[in-house]
């Protein structure tokens, strides 16, 4: 099956303005999602995951918040970073939409969802209220909302947190856009309403053969869905994976170490859940080697004072890590104890 | 929303019956026989006793609590003894400058303060944001009396473009009228300009930074539609508030202005009888400012529930 790039982030930086100077949150990112293909961002939270993704819409404010560098190439050849506010609004919603974590308050209180998801139809596809509102109607229907000509006319406030996670993603949907992007969709919801919305994900990456970014900091979500894995961590990848390589040949000991915190619902219910010791150091004082050192059981000299960068490990696999090979065969090695 | 409107008119009840309450008791909280204050000093004893009975004072006070108020429903509050003419009729005649500088001073002070809050906050950070919040704040700590002194003193005395102080009524002519008005409402309106504007930026900032904003960016919204569309009706929410209040101190700021300005209105009436001691009116203009601030709120309350949905729809 020969793949197509639908989009590709090549050296991405976000940089913020704020009081006490500029931050990096998004730290030279690469990364590129084909047709048809889920894409999973991973991290713990405070990686730069959202920025990354809204920085690929420009969804933060140039002119006094942000300044963005390197390429973001939709469809082969379109700079997102190089297009005209104009153009710009076009490609939203339109080619690319998104969906969030907190669908209530990503939803306009005073607006009725009708006319949340016809919006975006009236703008991109110049078609008439009536027409829209029949629309959003259909994609109530397809995201699975029960009678949908009645609910078009609720308020955000009226529906559950499940039905509002349905609506934003029919509303995302509206314009059958070629790439949507999923920001931690699941995360507000419980666990059943989590699989639901999964599941229809899933179902319309199949179905319309939507290129997808899903973003979560549960590994165990992406078990199921994505075809590949990009890994995050203070801004920057430290390992990208097909799901297979992922979970079998991680590389890296951040990777590793979200493996194995993810709980196991059938296991033995006594299993401590493992947890990466210490915490994201701060934008404002990146570390100057490696991000994850300090958290690293198998730092060394060499991880402190110089940052890896990003290598090819194997097919489809690159990780940032100095000593990834060793610790491989370190842990394939019999360890030998006396006690 | 008929539900909504019923509660709301419900829940003023209460409100209502202690404001009274309260007004009611100004007359006996306050030292001095209201009967002898109305004969003067060489009043006999007996004189003071057929006053009191005249304005009923020798009742048991539950009963002229009712009685009181018995008649205010009807719209009877009693007789000035002074104006020799009862106090609805006292009232009704002073209501005409207090409104209309009142409605001229809301109406600019709208005008001015909702669009210039709006621009601030779309150029948040640049000078013209700068200089509005700058302005308004100089608008909020210049006192209107002071501010009115100015405005007497260059567009009255020195530039002679508008009459120093006065008032000529609406029914002998608009612009007459207006001419007496402008400079009084503007030295009433100014701090509320400011207030209000200050409210539509902030609150227009804080909704610009909610999610469902970047919802709306995110499929392709114009920035103009941002703002009218999908922030102004859910920033409006707060500065509503802050108009229904900012309503009752218009009418508290009459009292200050039309007395500089030398207006015959509802604050000069306050006035005249506090330095009277003329009860029956201070209690009359009392009840009547706070119920027309209540009945303001009211429609405040109202105008929430036909804004915002969750307002009208929740709880039914
Ligand atoms: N507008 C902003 N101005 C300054 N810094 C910001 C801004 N938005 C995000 N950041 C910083 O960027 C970093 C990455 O934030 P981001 O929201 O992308 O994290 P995340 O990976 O999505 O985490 P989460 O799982 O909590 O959503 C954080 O340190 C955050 O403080
Ligand atoms: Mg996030």
């Amino acid at each position: 099956m020969s793949r197509e790039k639908l989009l590709e982030v090549k050296n991405l930086k976000t940089h913020f303005n704020t009081e006490n100077g500029r931050v990096t949150a998004v730290d030279d990112v690469s990364f590129h999602v084909d047709k048809g293909e889920i894409l999973g961002i991973v991290g713990e939270s405070g990686c730069g995951k959202s920025v990354t993704s809204q920085s690929i819409l420009r969804l933060f404010d140039e002119k006094y918040l942000v300044k963005y560098e390197g390429e973001v190439l939709f469809k082969g050849d379109i700079d997102l970073l190089k297009l005209s506010k104009s153009e710009m609004r076009h490609a939203r919603g339109n080619e690319i939409s998104m969906i969030f974590q907190d669908p209530l308050s990503s939803l306009n209180p005073v607006l009725t969802i009708g006319f949340q998801i016809a919006e975006a139809l009236m703008l991109h596809e110049k078609i008439t209220k009536e027409a829209a509102f029949e629309q959003a109607i259909e994609m109530l229907k397809l995201t699975g909302i029960p009678s949908p000509e009645k609910r078009v006319h609720d308020y955000p406030h009226q529906l559950s947190g499940g039905m509002r996670q349905r609506v934003m993603i029919a509303m995302s949907l509206a314009c059958k856009p070629r790439l949507l992007i999923a920001d931690e969709p699941t995360t507000a919801l419980d666990v059943t309403i989590q699989s639901q919305i999964l599941d229809l994900i899933e179902d319309i990456n199949k179905r319309f053969d939507m290129g997808v970014i899903f973003i979560t900091h549960d590994l165990g979500v992406v078990a199921g869905l994505c075809d590949r894995v990009v890994v995050m961590y203070l801004g920057q990848i430290v390992e990208e994976a097909d799901i297979l390589n992922l979970f079998e040949n991680p590389m890296h000991p951040y990777t590793k170490g979200l493996i194995k915190s993810i709980p196991h619902m059938d296991g033995d219910r006594k299993e401590e859940l493992h947890v990466i010791s210490g915490t994201v150091p701060s934008l404002e004082n990146v570390p100057v080697g490696c991000r994850f050192a300090e958290r690293c059981q198998f730092a060394d000299e060499l991880c402190q004072s110089k940052m890896p960068d990003l290598r090819v490990v194997g097919e489809g696999q690159k990780v940032r890590c100095w000593h990834a090979e060793k610790i491989a065969e370190q842990e394939e090695a019999p360890v030998y104890v006396t006690s | 929303m008929k539900m909504y409107f019923l509660k709301r008119l419900l829940s003023l009840i209460p409100v209502l019956f202690i404001v009274s309450i309260v007004i009611f008791m100004i007359i006996h909280l306050t030292p001095g026989d209201p009967a002898s204050l109305v004969l003067g000093e060489e009043a006999t004893e007996e004189q003071i006793q057929a006053m009191r009975a005249d304005m009923g004072l020798d009742l048991p006070i539950l009963t002229q609590y009712f009685h009181w108020i018995g008649n205010a429903l009807q719209g009877d509050l009693g007789t000035s003894y002074f104006m020799r003419q009862p106090v609805t009729e006292a009232i009704v005649s002073h209501l005409a400058p207090t409104i209309s500088v009142a409605i001229i001073a809301g109406t600019i002070s709208l005008l001015i303060s909702i669009p210039i809050g709006i621009l601030a906050a779309t150029r948040r950070g640049t000078n013209t944001d700068r200089t509005v919040m700058g302005i308004s704040l100089i608008g909020m700590s210049v006192p209107s009396f002071l501010l009115g002194l100015f405005l007497i003193l260059l567009f009255g005395v020195k530039l002679r473009w508008l009459p120093v102080a006065g008032y000529q009524p609406i029914t002998d002519g608009f612009f007459g009228h207006i001419k007496y008005l402008i400079l009084p409402s503007i030295a009433l309106g100014s701090m509320h300009a400011a207030l209000i504007a200050r409210m539509t930026r902030s609150s227009l900032l804080e909704v610009l930074n909610m999610n469902y904003i970047k919802t709306a960016r995110s499929k392709g919204v114009h920035e103009y539609l941002i703002i009218t569309r999908h922030t102004l009706r859910n920033a409006f929410l707060p500065i509503l508030t802050v108009i229904g209040q900012t309503f009752g101190s218009l009418i508290a700021g009459a009292v200050v202005t039309e007395t500089i300005f030398n207006i015959p209105g509802i604050g000069q009436l306050i006035i005249n009888s506090v330095e009277r001691r003329d009860y029956a009116v201070i209690q009359g203009v009392v009840l009547f400012v706070t119920c027309t601030y209540v009945l303001i709120n009211l429609i405040v309350d109202l105008l929430y529930g036909v804004i915002d949905p969750r307002v009208r729809l929740n709880k039914k």
